[in-house]
């Protein structure tokens, strides 16, 4: 069972929420048929993700999917703020480093616009949070992620 | 790789087999390339990821769509 505790002020009206590290890439499968066909595969990268139970999926930053060349499969439509968006659907992984919370590989992942957006490049969705069990203890602003 | 963003054509083949699969296959998953289906409907993204690259290969991009008869809107609040 993996396991990650944070701090996290609920009460503090500049904090943008519940923040964990990610690594965002392509699935594994993909990354295999690449290198099986000689093809360059870019380096994981870091980036921060907010844990959000208001997205009901993962999304990454356009520019993220962009860097990291994540595999086009789909494309959807999200509500968010009353109006429309087209998103792209990526063949992804997350993983979460510095921590033991087991990996996803092979998940669909959208990317949207986080226009002036300086705290986080992902939005963890309900897709991830729901094989999570995540408890806020309010008073001593501790976070507690098990899967 | 070859981007492939729009899937003007297998969106179009999905939806010449909408309301059929819709109706014995709902809510799983099928890999397009082109005009060409993968073999199987599957009950996860992943393992319809791995059909379509198993029929088509990585150097392209596929569709990979979940059979529904309504198109779904996700909410983001």
């Amino acid at each position: 069972m993996g396991h990650h505790s944070f701090i996290w002020d609920a009460s503090d009206p500049n904090d943008p929420g519940p923040l964990i590290e990610a690594v965002v890439m392509n699935s594994p499968d993909i990354l295999a048929a690449w290198r099986e066909a000689g093809l360059d595969c870019p380096q994981p990268v870091k980036i921060k993700a907010l844990v959000d139970t208001g997205a009901a999926f993962t999304i990454v930053s356009k520019t993220m999917a962009k860097h990291c060349k994540l595999f086009q499969t789909g494309q959807s439509e999200v509500r968010a703020l009353g109006a429309y968006h087209k998103c792209g659907d990526y063949a992804g992984s997350i993983s979460f480093p510095n921590t033991s919370l087991r990996p996803f590989e092979s998940i669909r992942i959208r990317s949207g616009d986080f226009i002036r957006e300086p705290h986080f490049a992902c939005l963890l969705g309900r897709d991830v949070l729901r094989r999570w069990s995540i408890t806020l203890d309010g008073p001593s602003k501790l976070v507690t992620i098990t899967d | 790789m070859t981007a492939h963003a729009e899937f003007a054509e297998e969106l179009a083949v999905f939806e010449e087999h909408r309301t059929e699969w819709s109706q014995v296959h709902p809510g799983k998953f099928v890999a397009i390339q082109d005009r060409k289906v993968a073999e199987g409907f599957f009950v996860s993204y992943a393992e319809a990821l791995k059909a379509g690259l198993r029929a088509f290969g990585a150097s392209r991009e596929f569709l990979v769509k979940q059979i529904w008869l309504t198109e779904p809107v996700y909410y983001i609040s």
